[in-house]
Order: C-alpha cells, then sequence, then structure tokens
C-alpha cells in the first residue's frame, strides 16, 4: 500500500478533473499560474480526503491479513453511494453552479480510482 | 457493434441534456435506456418481473412528461435504479435492488477493473471487433457525404439554405466532456453488477422464521408471561388514551389554526413514538422461538388488540388532520401527514401479518420497503399543486394565498382562470398575473428538449392564450 504514490496521482487526476470541467472559456496565459497554484489547495484536499476516509479500510484489511480487493469490493460500494449522495445533494443545493460541480466531480471520481490504486497495489 | 451503440447513446445523451432543463429528454432518456438495457441484456429483459420494472420505469417517463414535477423526476431516478438492480438479479428484495442499481449506475466502470478474465476480453474486443473495417465503414462515407454536401450546396439555393441551417455550435469542450460522462453511464449499466455479499445474503434468507436448536419451554414461559403483562398493561393505556381522545374530539370545538395545528402534531408526535415502540415490542417478543411456543395464545391475542388499538389512533389522527385541513386548506405538510399515516397503516398491518403468519423481519423490511416504493410512484402521478390550489379555493373554509401563489407553476393557469372568481387583494392578483405571463413565458422558451405536456396543451386553452 503505498500512499504516497497514490496521493500523487490523486492529485494530479483531481487538478486534471477540476479543470477540464471548469474550463468553460479557454485558459488564458495570465491565468496558467492560478491553474498550477491550484495544485496546493486540491493537493491538501485530496491527500485528507484519501487519508481519513479511504485509507483506514486499507489500513484494517492490512492488520487482519485481508485481501485489498475484497476490501474494495466489500466496502467500495458503500462509500461511492455515500460519496455520491452528498455530491449531488451539494450540487442541488448549489444551483448546479460550475464551480461546486467541477469541485465534486473531481472529488467523486477521484475518490473512486483512488480506491483501485490501493486494491490493485498489492492483488492476492 | 455493441461499443458503437454505446457511443451513439453517450451522443443522445448530450443531445438530450447538455445544458437543458429536465422535461422530454428525461422521458426520451427513459426510452432510450430500456432499449438498450434490452439490446445488451436480451435474455434477462424477457423476464416477467423485469418487465413489470421496465413498464413502471416507462410509467414515470410518461409522468416526467406530463407532470414536470420534481416528485416525478425523483420516482423516475428510483425507478431506473430499481430497474437496472433488477437486471443485476431480479430475485433480490427491491432495497437490494436500489442498491446495486445505484452501484452500477455511478461505478460500475471502477467496479469492472477487477473482473478476472478482463484480459480476455481486452482480447476477445480486439479479436471481434475489426477495428479498421469500422473505420473504413465510417470514414469513407462521411468524406464522400461531406463532398457531395459540399458539390449540392453550389447547385441548388434551397439545399444550401437548409445545409446552412445545420448548426454545430452545440458541440464544445464541455459538450464531450458531458458525452464522456454520457458513456460512463452506458458503459456502468451495460453490464448491471451485483454488490457483495448484499446480494447473495439476501438471496439466502427466506420470509419464514423457523425454531431454534436452543428452544427451551422454561425461557419462553417467563418471555411469555413478561409479554403478556407488558402488553396488557400497554393495551390499558393506550385504551384509555383513545377514550380521552375521542372525548376531546366530540365535546371540544376548536376554530383557531394554531389549536389544532398543536392537536394535530402533538397527536403525530405520540403515534410516531407509540407506533415504533409498538413495532420494536412486538419484534422483540415475537423474533424466534416464542412463535413456536404452544401456550402463547394470550400474547399473540393482546399483540393483536394492541395493533388493533394503534390503527384506531390512526384513525383518529387522520380525522384531526382532516378536519385541520377542511378549515385551513390543503398544504403539502398536510399531505404529508396523510401520506405518514397512511405508511404507518401499512407497517402496522405488516406487522399483523408478520405475527399471524410466523414471519421473520426481513419479510416485514420486503414488504414495507416494496410498498414504499409504489406509493412514490402513486403520489408522482397526481398534480398536487393544482389539487392544493383546487381545493383551496373550492372547499376550504380559510386559506393563505401568499402560500398558493408561491407554490410551483404548476397552478399559475388554475389561479389565473380563479382569480376573478375569488375575493382577493388588487396586489395578489397582480402577483397571480406576474406568475401567470412569467409561466407562459418560460413555456414559450423552452427548448424542445425541456417540453412538457403544457407546452401543447396551454394554447389550447381560451382563457390562457392571451
Amino acid at each position: 500500500m503505498n500512499v504516497p504514490s497514490n496521493l500523487a496521482k490523486s492529485c494530479s487526476l483531481a487538478t486534471i478533473i477540476f479543470w477540464a470541467v471548469i474550463a468553460i472559456e479557454p485558459i488564458e496565459f495570465n491565468a496558467l499560474p492560478f491553474v498550477i497554484l491550484s495544485v496546493i489547495p486540491v493537493f491538501f484536499c485530496t491527500s485528507l480526503v484519501i487519508v481519513l476516509t479511504i485509507c483506514p479500510f486499507f489500513w484494517t484489511a492490512k492488520t487482519k491479513g485481508a485481501n485489498p480487493v475484497k476490501v474494495f469490493k466489500t466496502w467500495h460500494p458503500y462509500y461511492t453511494i455515500i460519496c455520491f449522495g452528498i455530491s449531488i445533494s451539494v450540487i442541488v443545493l448549489a444551483d448546479f453552479e460550475s464551480f461546486i460541480i467541477a469541485f465534486f466531480t473531481s472529488a467523486f471520481i477521484t475518490t473512486n480510482q483512488s480506491w483501485v490504486w490501493f486494491a490493485k497495489a498489492n492483488p492476492k | 457493434m455493441k461499443p458503437l451503440f454505446t457511443i451513439i447513446a453517450s451522443i443522445l445523451f448530450s443531445m438530450l441534456f447538455y445544458g437543458k432543463h429536465i422535461g422530454l429528454n428525461l422521458s426520451i432518456f427513459s426510452v432510450l435506456a430500456i432499449l438498450f438495457l434490452g439490446l445488451y441484456q436480451p435474455k434477462k429483459i424477457k423476464d416477467k418481473r423485469i418487465v413489470l420494472h421496465a413498464l413502471a420505469y416507462l410509467l414515470t417517463a410518461v409522468v416526467v412528461f406530463i407532470q414536470h414535477s420534481s416528485l416525478a423526476i425523483i420516482a423516475n431516478c428510483v425507478a431506473f435504479f430499481t430497474l437496472v438492480g433488477a437486471i443485476s438479479n431480479s430475485n433480490t428484495s427491491i432495497y437490494v435492488h436500489w442498491l446495486n442499481g445505484l452501484y452500477t449506475s455511478i461505478a460500475g466502470f471502477f467496479y469492472r477493473t477487477f473482473e478476472v478474465d478482463s484480459e480476455a476480453e481486452k482480447v476477445n474486443w480486439k479479436k471481434d471487433i475489426d477495428v479498421v473495417h469500422w473505420i473504413k465503414l465510417i470514414a469513407i462515407p462521411l468524406v464522400f457525404i461531406i463532398i457531395f454536401i459540399l458539390l449540392y450546396k453550389n447547385g441548388n439555393p434551397m439545399f444550401s439554405d437548409l445545409v446552412n441551417m445545420i448548426n454545430f455550435d452545440f458541440i464544445n469542450f464541455q459538450w464531450v466532456l458531458f458525452t464522456v460522462l454520457g458513456y460512463f453511464l452506458f458503459s456502468n449499466i451495460s453490464k448491471p453488477l451485483t454488490v457483495e455479499p448484499a446480494t447473495s445474503t439476501d438471496l439466502k434468507i427466506n420470509n419464514d422464521l423457523s425454531k431454534s436448536d436452543s428452544f427451551s419451554e422454561d425461557t419462553l414461559k417467563k418471555e411469555k408471561q413478561l409479554g403478556t403483562v407488558l402488553l396488557g398493561l400497554l393495551n390499558l393505556l393506550i385504551l384509555f388514551y383513545i377514550i380521552t381522545d375521542i372525548t376531546y374530539l366530540v365535546t371540544t370545538e376548536t376554530s383557531s389554526a394554531s389549536a389544532l395545528s398543536n392537536q394535530v402534531h402533538s397527536g403525530i408526535n405520540t403515534l410516531i413514538a407509540s407506533i415504533l415502540i409498538a413495532i420494536v415490542i412486538i419484534l422483540y417478543f415475537f423474533r424466534g422461538d416464542l412463535n413456536f411456543y404452544s401456550d402463547n395464545k394470550t400474547l399473540k391475542n393482546l399483540t393483536f388488540l394492541w395493533i388493533g388499538l394503534n390503527v384506531l389512533l390512526i384513525i383518529l389522527i387522520a380525522i384531526k388532520n382532516q378536519t385541520y385541513i377542511t378549515s385551513f386548506g390543503l398544504t403539502y405538510k398536510r399531505i404529508g401527514v396523510h401520506v405518514y399515516i397512511f405508511l404507518t397503516l401499512v407497517g402496522l398491518v405488516t406487522t399483523f401479518l408478520k405475527v399471524m403468519n410466523i414471519k421473520n423481519m426481513v419479510f416485514l423490511f420486503r414488504r414495507n420497503t416494496q410498498i414504499a416504493f409504489i406509493v412514490l410512484l402513486l403520489c408522482s402521478t397526481i398534480n398536487w399543486d393544482r389539487i392544493i390550489t383546487k381545493y383551496n379555493l373550492n372547499h376550504a373554509a380559510a386559506f393563505d394565498m401568499d402560500y398558493l401563489i408561491k407554490l410551483s407553476d404548476r397552478n399559475a393557469i388554475l389561479l389565473y382562470q380563479k382569480k376573478d372568481d375569488i375575493a382577493i387583494s388588487d396586489e395578489n392578483k397582480n402577483r397571480i398575473d406576474t406568475k401567470y405571463r412569467a409561466y407562459i413565458n418560460k413555456l414559450n422558451i423552452r427548448a424542445w428538449q425541456e417540453y412538457s405536456y403544457e407546452n401543447f396543451n396551454v394554447e389550447l386553452d381560451p382563457k390562457t392564450s392571451d
């Protein structure tokens, strides 16, 4: 279970998805530093969510010697349904505001992919 | 061939939903989803239960078009997840359908990365689909069609005008991303998943209780005595409460809204606590071997009596709520109270059936969720805003005009038609006019994807065409 590698990949994925969704107009050259700087808060958010909500499943499984793929198949459905419920609720409450859509879309896809990376790290 | 259908479906998904509000698009999507599922799961879609779920889903699609309400949209989404879940495994309970359907729709892609034969599938995909042939099949006709369109364009001005009308402005990066989202959704539902161990566990559990190996007459006798004393006292208490409640209803004349409101709300709180505790106590005593104890007749009779008295309590609350509605008009909250009362009644009836037919708790959960689903579908078929408005204007002794004006647009036409027949202030008449005009304007600027039944109906009404 390689947490730093997972965080790095997840952070990159979240940044790409976030800017892809939010960029209705092509991003101007002057705005590029902001895009690059946005990696910092994205990394902070991604790390916090992954370490606090996904890692505990695999850490607990590791201490019990359980198969990470089995952990994924058992717990990922409930995790992703709750995650989807929260994301949709906030998007609807925010009246489909583009920043909120971008944030929660990237969060949803990234957390799901992070589960896949953790489960595939050491499949038995 | 099938991946091509997924791509076509995802393009249609974008054409239907990108930058559009919900309307006709959701109804068309429902038909598209059923066709898509039928194409990918031809054997499963013939199953009678799945046909029934597909029909329920189609019904919600029609309701979305006709009613155009949030409740209809929610019912349509729930019916979609139920259908996808039923295709995953049609023999499971409805709540497992929801679990499987929801998980398949939102995260099937991630789950399928762990399929054992994924490598084999990749090989088969390459083998089965002749990529070069498909590229030729799409690209060559496309190139020639474009060339000939350009040639014909110069030869015929009418054809040229028609070609110029074709507008691809809607395609942009966001549109492409939205199409990817559509592809993600259709790709997910093409192979419905089962969430384990929830699905297999549900399939193993039937509705009947069976005698345990640790059946002990002594323990059961003590438990029966406790249950008899407890339920006997609770029966006396609820009987006393009901008598006082009936006396209060008959002898007291309440005319103020706040007093009636207090009565209904405190009654509802009592009902919630009473019914929940009643069901928990009944489930506790009839959780296992006491069902098979030969001397349990008194306890069973007391339980049935208690359920009956709770039904009486429900009827009293319904009468109070109806009195409240007759005096002060219909609102969503008051309809909600009636729905809650009905669902509580259903809960009590299923608890009665559980005890009488020696069923387990899963039976209760299965039946109650099925009925809740049916109630949701039925409730979504009704235009509540119109019913509330019509009832309040025609039957209620007093009503809140501000509440009616603030309801959704679905009562705009009725309010506009009735505004001259009811005694309301000029300010409220102006507000109704504004609401009506805004609504007609909204109908006129709708794109075809956003159409509802009203788009075809409103202009026919002579009173609304000015």
